[in-house]
């Protein structure tokens, strides 16, 4: 069965450090599956299952999402924010958000167009964007919210024929293929490590202290990318495009993924005809980095389902590409990775 | 050494792929040391027993700035994306080598206000490779999506100064096989011959966690000011003998490194520079963070038109950076 839970997982709230929700979620999901399960310190969930092989394969997919945390409480009652992970301060005036454990909902505002004057062109920033609670006083906020409180967007998914969206696909996506991988009894190739890795957004903070502590041979990151298909994109500049199949990269900010893990992926798409596309851009970096530079050195590489707006509160996913996108890393699992090193 | 340095920069390996130049520098290597690791990463560690329990690492990154092929539009033109610090204007009139054909770099514009304008604010978006293709079809079989190239630039012997591609760092690699060769060390050598060094110190900063030396001093290219209104603020200049680094935009050489090779350098007669430098980092800054801290330091070669198809170094920084190195590795004194 495939994206079983995918729904489900981006409604979650788990804005970067607060991820608690998003790994019980798992936890229960995956732990009767598994042939062992540990938290560790930081809070990646780690989850492993044997292989015909006892070389360890690690599959890394970030539970944490882009969101922002109650900076100070003003004197009427709003909220000062700031961003946790990379936000475009314009694709969020006017949208629903949930606040802390108690999930508060709020609204962040900005003044309306009939007070802005020539001001429309300058894109706001985090100084005078605001969340309202629904409330005039400081005290009674302070009854609701803390400082430190996490804000996560409100939005909840549907779906659409082949297409989803909601919050959170990046890497609620990953975090989804991941547990799908575990569902399906896969003939693993090798002992297989499933990390559901914390602070991503934050620079990469959890994944390599998995790493260290599996330490494994390879590694493979299982990541929700940028699209860039929208009109005004010429083709050739485009990241990756939505429809077809999932993006392998060659290289990207800090490091080019592992030469045997990328024609790993490349020839088992090509032998078993699964759709897939190479990543057109290198900017951006992944767990991969950092997991990559760790220990003595973990070869790694990054298999990406494409996605549109992500880091806003509403992103788009083909269901097809997350399909494709399984098959191609469960076809992959069940293959040897051959050290024939071409240039 | 000329011979040695030639072969070594006409050796294309960008980040990444650097098998082709393991092998050459493993064949020049392989009967002057005690034992070697090729790691998981691609970095080849070599090294030579000593009298001592100190470690000494030397590093040099035998990778090379290159692009990557990222599309390839119906007429078969391939656009690219830098694999390190790759500037576009580099690429305008010059080739680029992939692994199975060579191509010429083109700029978009349909006016000659257009490409003025282009080649004005240049940048990817506006080139593309050649390679004489009728269609995306011919051209994917030879560069298939994913393909690494580099600059396609020749050797050239002005005699004291010597030009060609990815002096950046094989003139490193260089010094290091010869250190490697002539040097019968007192305390245990280590030298790495390291990968992905121009997309950020990826294969040094997993080398020191495995050696876990005393100290390590990368061997790198510098900059330069001796050119027609060249930078005023410091003092790099070919032929005046290597660099001692003292500081750059990414790390901070250990006084103890500096102090040391300047001793060295001192009391052999060996010409030696002075280096600060305004812009620009080593390997050294990845060794001196890894595990609990390494001592650590860097060795440079003055190197004008750094990171250009067409880099220019004087022979003998070179070779009194190798009689440096080996007078360093073989000074029967503990490391610190």
């Amino acid at each position: 069965m495939n994206n079983l839970y995918l729904k489900e997982l981006t409604e979650l709230n788990g804005v970067s450090g607060y991820e608690r929700r998003v790994r019980e979620f798992i936890k229960e999901k995956i732990k009767d599956r598994v042939s062992g399960m540990e938290e560790d310190i930081l809070g990646n969930l780690i989850a492993w299952k044997e292989g015909k092989n006892s070389k360890k394969l690690m599959l890394c997919a970030h539970m944490d999402e882009v969101g922002f945390m109650v900076s100070n409480i003003e004197e009427d009652g709003k909220l000062s924010i700031i961003p946790i992970g990379g936000i475009d301060p314009r694709t969020i005036i006017g949208k629903k958000v949930l606040i802390g454990e108690k999930e508060i909902p709020g609204v962040i505002g900005y003044k309306a167009i009939h007070l802005q004057r020539g001001e429309e062109l300058t894109p706001p920033s985090f100084e005078n964007i605001k969340i309202d609670i629904g409330v005039n006083k400081k005290t009674d906020a302070e009854n609701k919210v803390k400082i430190g409180d996490f804000v996560a967007f409100a939005t909840k998914s549907t779906v659409n024929g082949d297409w989803a969206s909601g919050k959170a696909l990046d890497d609620r996506g990953g975090c989804s293929i991941l547990i799908d991988l575990i569902e399906d009894n896969i003939g693993l190739f090798y002992t297989t490590y499933f990390v559901f890795s914390t602070q991503e957004e934050l620079g990469l903070r959890g994944a390599g202290v998995a790493a260290e502590k599996i330490s494994p041979d390879f590694a493979v990151v299982v990541e929700t990318t940028t699209s860039g298909d929208n009109p005004e994109f010429p083709e050739a500049r485009r990241s990756t495009e939505l429809g077809r199949g999932p993006a392998i990269s060659p290289a990207h900010s800090g490091y080019v993924i592992d030469e045997k893990l990328f024609y790993w992926m490349l020839d088992n798409a090509k032998e078993n005809n699964i759709l897939y596309q190479i990543k057109r851009r290198t900017v951006g970096g992944t767990d991969a980095r950092r997991i990559a530079t760790t220990l003595a050195g973990i070869p790694s590489a990054v298999i990406s389902i494409p996605s549109r707006y992500i880091h806003s509160p509403m992103s788009v996913l083909n269901l097809k590409d997350y399909e494709n996108t399984l098959r191609l890393i469960a076809t992959s699992l069940t293959k040897e990775v051959k050290d024939e090193r071409t240039y | 050494m000329k011979e040695l340095i030639k072969k070594l920069t006409q050796t294309n390996a960008p980040s990444g792929r650097e098998l082709k130049i393991r092998e050459i520098i493993f064949e020049e290597v392989k009967d002057f040391i005690d034992g070697y690791e090729v790691d998981r990463l691609g970095n080849l560690i070599v090294w030579k027993k000593g009298k001592s329990n100190q470690k000494l690492l030397l590093d040099a990154h035998m990778d090379e700035i290159g692009v990557l092929a990222t599309f390839i539009d119906e007429k078969g033109f391939i656009r690219i994306e830098s694999i390190g610090g790759v500037s576009p204007y580099n690429l305008i009139g010059s080739r680029v080598l992939f692994q199975n054909v060579e191509g010429v770099v083109g700029i978009e514009g349909e006016t000659a206000e257009d490409v003025q304008k282009n080649t004005k604010e240049l940048n990817f978006d506006k080139i593309f490779v050649d390679i004489g293709a009728k269609n995306q079809e011919e051209a994917e079989k030879l560069v298939p999506l994913g393909s690494f190239g580099v600059y396609s630039a020749s050797f050239t012997d002005l005699g004291k100064r010597i030009v060609s591609k990815a002096m950046d760092d094989r003139i490193g690699c260089a010094i290091l096989i010869d250190t490697i060769k002539r040097a019968n060390p007192y305390n245990d050598f280590y030298g790495a011959f390291s990968v992905q060094e121009e997309v950020g110190l990826v294969g040094a900063s997993v080398v020191a966690f495995n050696i876990n030396p005393d100290v390590a001093i990368a061997v790198d290219v510098t900059t330069w000011s001796d050119t027609p209104k060249g930078p005023k603020r410091m003092s790099l200049e070919l032929g005046k003998g290597p660099c001692i680094k003292i500081k750059d935009s990414a790390s901070i050489s250990d006084r103890r490194v500096v102090e040391r090779l300047r001793d060295l350098a001192e009391s052999q007669n060996i010409p030696y520079q002075l280096e600060i430098l305004l812009r620009g980092g080593t390997d050294a800054a990845a060794l001196q963070k890894t595990a609990a801290g390494i001592v650590s330091g860097t060795l440079s070669i003055p190197c004008r038109y750094v990171h250009s198809p067409h880099e220019m170094i004087d022979v003998d920084d070179a070779e009194n950076a190798v009689r440096l190195l080996q007078a360093l590795a073989e000074e029967p004194k503990a490391l610190i």
